[in-house]
């Protein structure tokens, strides 16, 4: 076949290959989006951690002891609260509010907190009584422009917390804090008005007795749903990000069957042109397959020569296809990198191609140069050798 | 005594049997064919020659009638038996060669092996030493269209005999080659089964094979009409004393092998009764006067020949007889050389030698081959008669009139018979000399 007609079957090949390479960049790109969404929020004890947060009802607070008590728990490893006070910041002489949260070094892991720039606070920085982390909005509050944000770290700006008094009315207690706290990182908490800083620093000014929320660490995935399930008939309300995890991916998965449908109609297009080389094939060839007959050849010996030459030829399209969406893939990429890197944005990798999904692509298109084999064979063995050997 | 390899009783194949375009192809035949012999199944084509020989390939199921290959019916086997079958009991060479183009010549040969699973250096070494014993051995690499038809023939000869076939089928092998391809062809066939013992079965319609088979079956319409047993070779199937004898139409049937038997019984009678000498006689005489034509043997050889009893390979004729003979013939070819001048002339006009002295010469030989006596007007008529003819102005016939006209109309005024037998030997020498090949 690859004698006698070298440029049909190559055509036939790249056919293939077009149409497969067409798989290959769809599923890819549903691949890569999905991996970066992932790569943003996914960290390995996040995901193992459940947000806990009082309903309001039920007079369930969370206070030091519910704290204890959520760590008493078999397959809890650990809990970390976060405490919220209403604040006043100032930075050169402009004074918005704020959130002050106050939180001890697990509680951003478990909560998944990462520094858009500068640096998160780390297990060592527990004892630390100098530094906070803000929100981006609240650099908006002070007039940075998003490409001087970088520059704000090292800055510093004075709190004054705002705490209710606690006899039964509405007003509000200002404490101010009669220093100036350095910025040392800006997290990627969006819409948000946050100022973070260390528990024990913020227990020297107000005494806490109640806490916002506490992020439970649960020690491994097939507890995670019990203990959320505990929790909430104890009458918590539990965010758990896993679940937002899984909801994203069902969504990406969704984008990737869309794609894989544009590809699978450009595959299924290339498939019926291979079936079509197949069975004008069969029709050139019929006087060989006549001879080979009378010469001894069986049924099954033709047929197995037609199928797998087919499925070679499926095979190769599916290679070539590979090779075909890889090299455009990565092609794309460096160039929308290229284009974001002149902009000033964040490199990215848009296409993903993870090597089972190309294995199964090989193999796929193996079967379907098979099936699109298989009838044009099974045509050829029955074929009767002295009609096909007249047949010019 | 032994049994045949092959057994047809009452085996008929209808085409399209029960539609509008039934055709029956082959109609109650019966044959059997022994191991080791050499069959040519001869006829015109559509009379089932080649049905006939694929269905004993296994490749054409009978319709009707039973058809035995070694006591077995192949077509009873199941499917991979009915291969097998295919592949070490029967090898098969075609008219059109039907090698497979894009594969080499060493792999054309091996493929048959290759549906046996045989490996790679013994499917080469078997498929390189049959194509070095058929002659084609250097060409192994070459794809077969670079081959010439004599070549490619003798290739798929080696393919036929890669799997050591019993049988050996062959579909007009040589039609679509010329004279020396044809002649290499059929003497490797011919050595397929004198040397290895093979049986043979070759369809043909060239009459020049048929001495090669032991037998031969004629084919008309879909019967066989005739079976004609080779007296040359020595027969293989059992011969029944008084059931077939060997009698002068086998011989002519190979001398004549269009003729139905009713036309070769006539032959046989009028060859009786108008010739003193038999066919057998005739035919070598006919050898030897070809071989004296062509200056390949003299005139003593001739007579040696002639008078040669004939279980020494001559005619047995007598010494006389021979002498006569060899001289008529010798005037004749000498004569029959003005002829040849005469027409040649015709073309170019020589100086030196005229066509009218030419044409003289000639009367002269007939007026002393004829013993007669001429009048001047009567001698330059002859002249010009002679010449008329030799040029083709005058036909046979019409010489012949004029011969037997009076002298006042332009004739010799020769009696009817005296007009004839000369018309009829001066057609013979121009017969001899006049040039008949073909040009431009």
């Amino acid at each position: 076949m690859f004698i006698t007609n070298p440029l049909r079957t190559w055509l036939t090949i790249l056919g293939m290959g077009v149409g497969t390479g067409a798989v290959v960049v769809l599923v890819g790109l549903g691949f890569g989006l999905q991996q970066i969404i992932l790569e943003q929020i996914v960290f390995g004890e996040t995901l193992l951690s459940l947000g806990v947060s009082s309903t309001g009802a039920q007079g369930l607070r969370l206070t030091p002891e519910t704290v204890v008590g959520f760590e008493a728990k078999e397959p809890v490893l650990d809990a970390a609260p976060l405490v919220r006070f209403p604040a006043l910041v100032t930075y050169k002489g402009l004074t918005g509010n704020v959130f002050v949260q106050g939180v001890e070094p697990p509680y951003l892991r478990y909560a998944g907190v990462t520094a858009e720039a500068g640096t998160v606070f780390t297990d060592d920085d527990a004892g630390d009584t100098s530094s906070i982390m803000l929100s981006p909005a609240v650099l908006k509050l002070f007039g940075i422009a998003d490409e001087d944000v970088p520059n704000f770290i090292g800055q510093k700006v004075s709190l004054r917390l705002l705490v209710p008094a606690n006899d039964g009315t509405d007003n509000v207690n200002e404490i101010p804090i009669d220093k100036e706290y350095t910025v040392r990182g800006i997290t990627k908490e969006q819409g948000v008005l946050n100022v973070m800083m260390m528990l024990p620093e913020l227990r020297n000014y107000v005494a806490i007795t109640e806490y916002e929320r506490i992020q439970v660490r649960v020690d491994s995935n097939e507890n995670l749903p019990l203990v959320e399930k505990e929790l909430i008939e104890e009458g918590y309300r539990v965010t758990a990000l896993s679940k937002t995890v899984e909801q994203a991916s069902k969504i990406f998965q969704g984008i990737q069957i869309v794609l894989a449908t544009f590809g699978g109609i450009a595959l299924i297009v290339s498939a019926i042109g291979m079936f079509n080389t197949m069975t004008v094939t069969l029709l050139e060839r019929t006087k060989e397959i006549g001879i080979m007959r009378t010469i001894g050849a069986s049924p099954n010996d033709v047929k197995y020569l037609f199928v797998s030459e087919s499925i070679v030829v499926g095979f190769l399209g599916g290679v070539s296809g590979i090779v075909m969406g890889l090299a455009i893939g990565i092609t794309v990429n460096l160039f929308l990198n290229f284009i974001a890197g002149q902009f000033g944005g964040q490199a990215v990798k848009l296409f993903s191609f993870p090597l089972d999904f190309l294995a199964f692509i090989a193999i796929f298109s193996a079967a379907v140069g098979y099936l699109t084999g298989v009838f044009p064979a099974r045509r050829a063995s029955k074929l009767n050798p002295l009609d096909a050997i007249r047949y010019e | 005594m032994a049994k045949p390899l092959i057994v047809a009783r009452d085996l008929s194949i209808i085409y399209n049997k029960g539609k509008s375009n039934e055709f029956k192809a082959l109609q109650n035949v019966n044959t059997d064919i022994y191991e080791g012999e050499y069959i040519i199944l001869f006829g015109p084509s559509g009379c089932g020659k080649s049905t006939l020989m694929y269905s004993i390939q296994g490749s054409l199921p009978p319709g009707e009638g039973t058809l035995l290959i070694r006591g077995d019916d192949v077509y009873s086997y199941p499917p991979s038996e009915r291969v097998y079958f295919q592949r070490y009991v029967m090898g098969i060479i075609f008219q059109s060669f039907n090698l497979i183009p894009s594969l080499s010549v060493l792999d054309n040969v091996a493929l048959p092996m290759i549906f046996c699973n045989t490996d790679k250096t013994t499917r080469n070494r078997r498929a390189q030493s049959l194509l070095d014993r058929f002659g084609v051995g250097h060409v192994s690499h070459k794809i077969p269209a670079m081959l010439s038809g004599g070549q490619q023939q003798r290739v798929s000869v080696a393919r036929s005999m890669v799997n050591d076939p019993k049988i050996l089928l062959a579909d007009e092998p040589t039609g679509n080659l010329d004279s020396v391809s044809t002649q290499q062809v059929m003497d490797k066939i011919d050595e397929i089964n004198t040397f290895d013992r093979r049986t043979i079965i070759m369809v043909s319609h060239n009459a020049a094979h048929l001495s090669y088979a032991h037998r031969v079956y004629y084919l008309k319409d879909g019967f066989i009409v005739r079976e004609v047993v080779n007296p040359q070779r020595k027969q293989i199937k059992p011969v029944r004393e008084g059931e077939t004898i060997v009698t002068e139409l086998e011989q002519l049937a190979r001398l004549f092998p269009y003729d139905s038997v009713e036309t070769l019984r006539v032959k046989s009678m009028v060859n009786f009764l108008t010739q003193d000498y038999t066919f057998e006689q005739l035919s070598r005489i006919e050898r030897a006067i070809g071989l004296f034509i062509q200056g390949r043997i003299d005139r003593d050889n001739f007579i040696k020949g002639l008078v040669l009893p004939a279980e020494r390979g001559g005619v047995g004729v007598s010494e006389q007889e021979a002498r006569a003979m060899a001289t008529t013939t010798q005037k004749m070819i000498d004569r029959s050389t003005d002829i040849k001048r005469f027409r040649a002339r015709k073309e170019n006009d020589n100086i030196f030698f005229s066509q009218h002295k030419l044409a003289e010469r000639m009367r002269d030989h007939l007026v002393q081959e004829f013993r007669i006596k001429l009048t001047k007007e009567q001698d330059e008529h002859l002249v010009e008669m002679i010449a008329d003819r030799v040029t083709g102005v005058v036909t046979e016939s019409e010489m012949n009139e004029r011969l037997a006209k009076g002298v006042r109309a332009g004739g010799l005024a020769l009696s009817e018979k005296e007009a004839d037998t000369m018309t009829r030997y001066f057609e013979k020498i121009i017969a001899q000399g006049v040039d008949v090949s073909y040009k431009n």
